[in-house]
């Protein structure tokens, strides 16, 4: 072996380096990641009104299941997440394809209109889609006039309209920044594929089985987890448009943590231990996605 | 590495100690100097919510008392309702008294809430203030054993507002809506939206703040006198004012809303009859000065089938509370020589600010007897000083929020046609393992 004693304390001086270098960064993820992580794991098995926390081991977990309200939330997620997540997905491959056209003209212009929403802030759309659906908002003048309708959707105030109001606002805000994924690996295609496939005579729908479908596997399965979490702490939108109502029909998971911790008297033991559903959700998901899109 | 962690983590607490304190600093008015975070300092920091209601108010108890007291510092800041919340509660589970205010505002629904998960965090009031010099009604939400916390403020007494030019055109006077029960004014509502096409009220479908009038006016909440247990299957009350708001949606005469500014824009553009309401909308019915002369304010109508309901009830409203950190007893000093016990600051408040206030003597003022062109030359503020005191005292307890929550999904069962009494039978199973 070559191993002389210069030779291993240069290289421990090295690693030390190597260390230093990164040790800063190491401490502030530790400090702020991963201390308050084990820190609310703990709380999760506390529970109390405010300051008055006592240690009750797995009853919380235990109260999950009979909790009706998180049972609804989790409904309400899941349902926002099945429906919604295929719908933007597709949305944005389709439109990413249309893009990627050689022949389109203004792409540029159609490129930022679609992307526009996804730089809005969250509140300001939530607060403008609010008025587009209200009870007399531009949506249902809009179909009022044009006959589609006779009285108006109650988009807020009714709890089916109000959950397709929440599909539709965050698809037209998520729909344009996965797009952009798409965009970018399709422009990583070699073109001499497409070709390739045109010489054998392989129609335009059959490349985009063939071809686009499985060259985009990487991204559809990383934009579908992106989402997935994305929906998981669904929040912003749902506390501004419809708080959540009428009566829990849009309450998401991650608004009932912070009903839990702010709204009603705090008990932020349980409020732990429903985070932590949602941790565990997002595992579950995350393995299915891996598994179902064949990776390793 | 041990050793370096700890240093580490240290050096983070001093910088975040730091930056709150620059924050604190920032945020003050800037009359004040920045040496604030000294203990001895006499500076009182006071958390509200609403420029144009609690913080002139607070403004204006500002002035009153340094009138008196010259070398007195009164920092009064602003923030939203929500804002206060949060950082109340994570400010007093963390323990530390730094980045606390003095005083702060509390909504009555949720005062219990602060004053029992939290003991000993708030200052006792009793020596300070007397009980009994505050409408009843204000005591059970600002008391807690026996200890006076809060320093009643605002009344949230509720008045029905109606359009008389509406009633007049279906064949009606403000009169025939005097001291009624709801019954009638659903009936009353039916005859002016058949004359005039306009709708009678609006209604969030998750804002139950209407069923919170109707039992509070029949002496009954959605918890039992303990504060503690929840009582909805078998509240008699309760179970009239559901029935009553499903008769209501089931009238075709309610405008459906979904926020404030639809709310305040209804009554303000004459889309609707009329606003049973607490008293603070007076403000916002104001703002629309060319309907001047064409409102009457009468008392809250009452729930028919409860025995024992009253024309008066409370719609929100919020007291001041002292915190236990450092500068208590300077703060104290300030509750009590101003919001608890100054008449002349309460007529003040109320011609400024138009609030009306819990404190029984104020109401002898002469603010208090003007007459109101805008309401026809009606002595509305008399009127709601008056109904204030016929007010039922209920016991709001820690839960009101979160019980709603739950009843709100029962009231949206009950409406689509299921049996009242499973669905409050439900609610209550709901409520007990929620707020065990």
């Amino acid at each position: 072996m070559r191993g002389t004693a210069v030779g291993r304390s240069n290289r421990n001086q090295s690693r030390i380096i190597g260390w230093l270098f990164i040790i800063f960064a190491v401490f502030m993820i530790a400090a702020f990641y991963f201390y308050p992580m084990i820190q609310a794991l703990l709380l999760s098995f506390k529970s109390g009104r405010g300051a008055n926390l006592h240690f009750t081991g797995l009853a919380n977990y235990k109260r999950l299941f009979t909790d009706s309200v998180f049972l609804t939330a989790v409904k309400n997620t899941f349902l926002f997440l099945i429906v919604q997540v295929p719908i933007m997905i597709v949305l944005a491959m389709f439109i990413s394809v249309l893009l990627n056209d050689s022949k389109l003209r203004f792409k540029g212009f159609f490129r930022t209109a679609i992307f526009l929403p996804c730089v809005t802030s969250l509140v300001a759309y939530s607060v403008v889609f609010k008025y587009l659906f209200g009870a007399d908002g531009l949506i249902n003048l809009a179909l009022l006039k044009m006959h589609l309708i006779a009285s108006p959707i109650m988009w807020i105030s009714d709890p089916f309209w109000a959950k397709i109001t929440i599909i539709i606002a965050i698809t037209w805000r998520w729909t344009g920044y996965n797009m952009i994924f798409y965009l970018s690996a399709l422009q990583n295609i070699d073109q001499s594929i497409y070709e390739a496939a045109r010489i054998d005579g392989a129609s335009s729908i059959r490349q985009f089985r063939s071809i686009t479908i499985p060259m985009l596997k990487p991204i559809i399965l990383f934009t579908s987890i992106t989402s997935t979490i994305g929906t998981l702490q669904l929040f912003d939108e749902i506390v501004n448009i419809t708080k959540g109502g009428p009566g829990n029909a849009t309450l998401s998971i991650s608004q009932y943590i912070y009903n839990l911790s702010f709204k009603y008297t705090p008990d932020f033991g349980y409020a732990a231990t429903v985070s932590y559903t949602i941790v565990a959700m997002i595992i579950v998901l995350s393995v299915i996605q891996f598994k179902a899109a064949g990776d390793k | 590495m041990k050793k370096a962690m700890i240093l580490l983590l240290a050096s983070f607490m001093l910088l975040t100690a730091c930056s709150s304190k620059t924050n604190d600093g920032a945020a003050s008015s800037g009359s004040t100097d920045t040496k604030q975070a000294d203990t001895s300092s006499k500076e009182v920091t006071v958390w509200a919510w609403d420029p144009n209601f609690n913080i002139k108010a607070m403004n204006l108890a500002k002035e009153a008392y340094q009138k008196d007291h010259p070398d007195a510092k009164v920092n009064v800041v602003e923030y939203a309702q929500a804002d206060i919340i949060q950082k109340l509660n994570t400010g007093l589970t963390s323990g530390t008294d730094s980045g606390l205010p003095n005083i702060v505002l509390i909504e009555d629904y949720r005062a219990q809430s602060f004053l029992q998960a939290y003991p000993d965090s708030f200052y006792d009031m009793s020596s300070s203030i007397k009980a009994a010099d505050f409408a009843d009604y204000k005591i059970g939400p600002t008391s807690l054993d026996g200890k006076q916390y809060g320093v009643p403020f605002d009344s949230g007494v509720t008045g029905l507002y109606v359009r008389t030019d509406y009633l007049k055109q279906a064949g009606y006077t403000p009169d025939d809506l005097k001291n009624v029960d709801w019954d009638k004014f659903i009936e009353v509502g039916k005859a002016v939206k058949a004359k005039t096409g306009k709708d009678w009220l609006t209604l969030d479908p998750s804002d139950l703040g209407l069923v919170r009038v109707m039992i509070q006016g029949a002496g009954s909440w959605y918890l039992k006198e303990d504060g503690t247990t929840p009582n909805l299957a078998g509240n008699a009350a309760l179970k009239d004012a559901l029935q009553t708001y499903k008769k209501l949606m089931e009238s075709n005469t309610v405008k459906i809303i979904s926020d404030w500014s639809q709310f305040t824009g209804a009554l303000n553009s004459g889309d609707v009859g009329s606003v049973p309401t607490g008293n603070w909308i007076t403000a916002s019915i104001k703002a629309e000065a060319s309907q001047s002369g064409k409102w009457a304010v009468v008392p809250t109508p009452k729930l028919k089938n409860t025995p024992n309901a009253v024309n008066a009830s409370n719609l929100g409203g919020s007291s001041w509370y002292v915190l236990n950190v450092p500068g208590k007893e300077a703060a104290a000093e300030f509750l009590a020589k101003t919001m608890g016990s100054n008449v002349d600051l309460y007529q003040k408040m109320n011609k400024e600010i138009g609030v009306i206030g819990t404190l029984k003597a104020a109401s002898g003022g002469e603010a208090y007897k003007q007459a109101d062109e805008f309401f026809g030359g009606q002595k509305a503020i008399q009127d709601f000083a008056t109904w204030t005191t016929q007010i039922p005292k209920v016991n709001y307890g820690m839960h009101t929020y979160a019980i709603e929550d739950i009843l709100a999904v029962a009231l949206q069962n009950y409406l689509k046609g299921a049996d009242l009494d499973s669905v409050l039978a439900e609610a209550q199973a709901q409520a007990e393992s929620q707020v065990k």
